[in-house]
Order: structure tokens, then sequence, then C-alpha cells
């Protein structure tokens, strides 16, 4: 059964650009504009990952990331975010609240294989 | 899957098969023409046969016909009866009439003919004999028939007819046997005719079997290697699209990359453009030459320029600087050595002819280890407006 992958971002082509990359590698995927969105997914189809902007239009991602945390305790947050922090900032502050930080800049490869990697996909 | 063979294959195999039949024809049309000849032949043969039997019976009735005319002759003569007149002329007309029928069937054949003439020429001189003879009976003149009884004519006649019908009776024997010996032949002509036939389009008809076999096989031997080909073709096609597939997949993917870099690369230029436009302080950023080639709303909104006014203007049409740095502008060293200037004061003139006074900040604008420009940030201080 592939692998149920919920994407959060308020920008419809970094939605759409991510299920597309994502879907063709055999995850399974639901898209999410909105905290409330994504909130309704996670209650309906948990997902085995959450992938999510840290800006969004309604909510700070690192707040929803951290509900979603108490709903899904053990499914793997990605935080994908253009905001560019500093190692020592990620390693003291976001590592405690989410599995992975991966830059927008960075090539949609190394979002798939941090996928991979944090949900054991081959 | 059904294989046609090759067009020509199938008109090479039509051919053949019309060239057998072609000459198994032939053969039964010679065979047919060989059988009617001899069947003509031997209706011939056999109306010869008949005649031949014909001619030995009336040269049967001349040999008995000399006997009968000479027994009934001499019977007249002896009683001078009219019934023995009467029994005389009849055998003669016989005779006359066997003659005449042996005359008509030797006709086609001389030597017969002339042997049949010869036996007429006797019996036309029996009836000569016979004619004198009755005539001196009637008349009485016994020596005259004693005269003609004792003639040569008369006593001769009998043996000379049995020679001649003896040999003309040989040569017809032979004649039939050499004929029965023929009719032998052509019969037996016929037989090995026939059979030949039979046995030659046994032999056509076998080959064509053959030809038939043959050319089946050589079509399902097509069929395979036809088979094979598609298999091998409907491999490839199926590599192909595979490697069509698996290029297409490539193709997308990289294409995702792109439009992910290039949407990265525009939302970090918006965000960058969100930060120095949430900036509330003025922000000038400068060409080496201190051009002003950008600004941030809030000095659009300070100065009243548009920035198509204010961009490509000296930084010194809109800020001078004012207090100690009046004299002797520092920004040019500042930006040459790379070092910022803090807190100077200054005026800011905007589109109207009214200065406002600021306080400024430079940094140098770095691309690397190189100095590419400098950015002057100005912050508007309380005071009331100054004119220059």
């Amino acid at each position: 059964m592939n692998k149920h992958i919920l994407i959060v971002d308020d920008e419809a082509e970094i939605r759409d650009l991510l299920a597309q990359y994502l879907g063709s590698a055999g995850f399974r995927t639901t898209t999410a504009a909105t905290p409330a969105e994504a909130f309704a997914v996670v209650h309906r189809d948990p997902p085995h990952l959450v992938i999510s902007d840290l800006q969004l239009e309604e909510s700070d991602g690192l707040a929803m990331l951290e509900k979603i945390r108490v709903l899904l305790p053990g499914v793997p947050l990605v935080l994908l975010t253009g905001v560019l922090f500093d190692q020592e900032v990620v390693d003291r502050t976001l590592s405690q609240k989410i599995s992975c930080y991966i830059e927008k800049t960075a090539p949609l490869s190394r979002v798939l294989s941090e996928v991979r990697r944090l949900t054991s996909a081959p | 899957m059904t294989a046609e063979p090759a067009p020509g294959a199938v008109d090479r195999t039509i051919r053949r098969v019309a060239v057998f039949f072609l000459l198994v024809a032939a053969v039964i049309v010679a065979v047919a023409v060989v059988a009617v000849r001899n069947i003509s032949g031997a209706r011939a043969a056999s109306d010869e046969v008949n005649r031949t039997h014909a001619l030995i019976l009336e040269l049967d009735g001349i040999k008995l016909g000399f006997q009968s005319t000479e027994g009934s002759l001499r019977a007249f003569a002896g009683s001078g009866a009219a019934g023995d007149l009467r029994s005389a002329r009849e055998a003669l007309s016989e005779l006359a009439e066997h003659v005449e029928v042996a005359r008509a069937l030797a006709r086609p054949e001389a030597p017969l003919l002339a042997g049949v003439e010869r036996l007429a020429a006797l019996a036309g001189q029996r009836a000569e004999v016979a004619r004198a003879l009755i005539s001196a009976r009637q008349e009485g003149q016994a020596a005259v028939m004693a005269t003609f009884l004792g003639s040569e004519e008369w006593l001769g006649a009998s043996p000379a007819v049995k020679i001649e019908v003896g040999k003309l009776m040989e040569g017809l024997m032979g004649q039939l046997a050499a004929r029965d010996t023929a009719q032998y032949l052509q019969a037996q002509t016929t037989r090995w005719t026939v059979w030949a036939g039979v046995v030659l389009n046994l032999l056509i008809l076998a080959g064509v079997v053959w030809l038939i076999r043959d050319d089946h096989a050589a079509r399902i031997r097509a069929a395979r290697v036809l088979e094979e080909a598609n298999r091998g073709l409907e491999d490839k096609v199926v590599a192909r699209t595979a490697d069509l597939a698996a290029a297409n997949t490539t193709l997308q993917t990289e294409n995702l990359e792109r439009r992910w870099a290039a949407q990265a690369l525009e939302h970090q230029l918006r965000y960058n453009q969100f930060i120095v436009d949430s900036i509330s302080d003025l922000v000038f950023v400068l060409t080496k030459s201190r051009r002003i080639s950008r600004v941030n709303p809030a000095t659009i909104h300070a100065t009243g320029w548009e920035p198509a006014e204010i961009v490509n203007r000296p930084l010194s049409d809109v800020v001078t600087l004012t207090g100690a740095a009046a004299g002797a502008d520092p920004v040019p060293r500042a930006l040459a050595e790379g070092h910022d200037l803090r807190d100077l004061p200054a005026l800011l003139q905007d589109k109207h002819g009214h200065c406002h006074p600021v306080q400024c900040t430079v940094f140098p604008l770095r691309d690397g280890n190189k100095v590419v420009g400098g950015i002057v940030i100005a912050r508007l201080t309380p005071d009331p407006k100054v004119s220059p």
C-alpha cells in the first residue's frame, strides 16, 4: 500500500508540484491550503508523513505541525520554507518540533529522498 | 496469428499446378486420340475381314458353280429334258452372279481383281460352250455335242478354276492371318496406350500432391518465421516503449524540478522584496558611482517621486549630508574602502523642493569580497521642514 503524504502550503503551485513529484515516485498525496483543511485530512485519512510550509495565510505552519504531532505522535513532520534559518537555529529550536527542515530552494529530489528516509519507503 | 505467403510464391505455385493440369489434360487427349484412331482402324480392319470372308465364299461359289454347270449341262446333253435345261441355265446364272459379286469384292485390290478376272474369263468360256452345247442338243447334233464335251475349254476349265481359286484363297487366307496379327497388335497398342496414360496421369497427380504438400510446408515455415519476427518486433516495441516511458518519466521529473526551482527563485525574490518593502525607513540602493538604482515604497511615499523619476539620479540630488560631513563627502571613501557610516545628519529633498532632516546610515553593498555599490538607510527626524 502506498504511503500517504499530506502536503500543506498556501501556494497552489507548490502544492501541485510536490503532489505530482511525490505521486510519480509512488506516494499517495493529499493537499491542503489551510490548517483547517489539513486537520480535516488528519482526522479523515491519517497520513504517514506531513510536509508543511512555515508561513501559511491563516496560521503559522510550525504551530500547526505541533498540533498534528499531538494528534499523530510518531508521524514524521517536514517543514518546507523559503525562510532561511541558520543551522544553529535549526539544531536548537526546530529539531525539537519537526523531523526535518528543507529549504524551498532545495531540489525536489532532496525532498523525495527525505520523504523516503522518513517513511522508510523504497 | 495467420501468416500470408509472399504473393510471388502463390503465383509460382498456381503456375506449377496449372502446368501439371495442362500435362494431365494433354495426356488424356493424346490417349483419347490414339484410342479413337485404333478403334477406327479396328473397324476398318473388321470391314476388310468381312469383305475377305465374303470373297472367299464367292470364290467357293464360283468353284461350285463350275461343277454345277458341268453336271447340269452333261445331264441336259444326255437327256435333253427341259428340267435339266432349266437347271443348267440356273447354274450358269448363279455362276455369273458369283463372278460379278467376286469382281466387286476384289475391286479394291488389283492382284485379287486380276485373279477374279481370270475366273470371269473362264466363266465366260463356260457360258459360250454351254450356249453352243444347248443349241447343238436342241438341234440334235450329237457329234457337235461330243466335240464340245471333249474340247479343251470344257475339260480344262474345272482344273484351271480349282487352281486359280486355290491361289486366290491362299492369298486371302494370308491376308486374314496378317489382319488378325495387325488387329491383335492394334488392340495391344490401345491397351498399352490407355494404361500408360493412366500411369502417367497418376504420376502427374502425385507430382501435384507433392507440390501442394511442399507449398503447404513452405507456408507453414513462412508463418513460423513471420511469427518469430513479429515476436521479436513485439519485444523490441515493448523494450522501446519501456525506454520511452522511462525517458518520459525522467523528462517529467526534470520538468518538475525546473518548475520547482523557478518557483523557489520567484518565491525567494518575492520574499526579499517583501522584506525591503516592509521597512519603514527610506532605503536607497546605490551603484558604485552613487546613483540610485532602487528605492523602497517608504522612499516613494516620503519624497513624492515616482520610481522612474528617482532611479538613476545621483544620491546627492535627493540626500545632502549636513554637519561635519557636509564639507568632504565621506560616502565615496566609505564605499571604496568597504566600511559603514552610521547616523550621519542629512537633508532629504522631496519632489516639491521641501527638505526634511534625516539621519543616514551607509552600508557597502558586497558581492562576495567585492563592493558593487551601497545601501543608504535614511530615518526621518521629527524636526520641522527646512527650505534648501
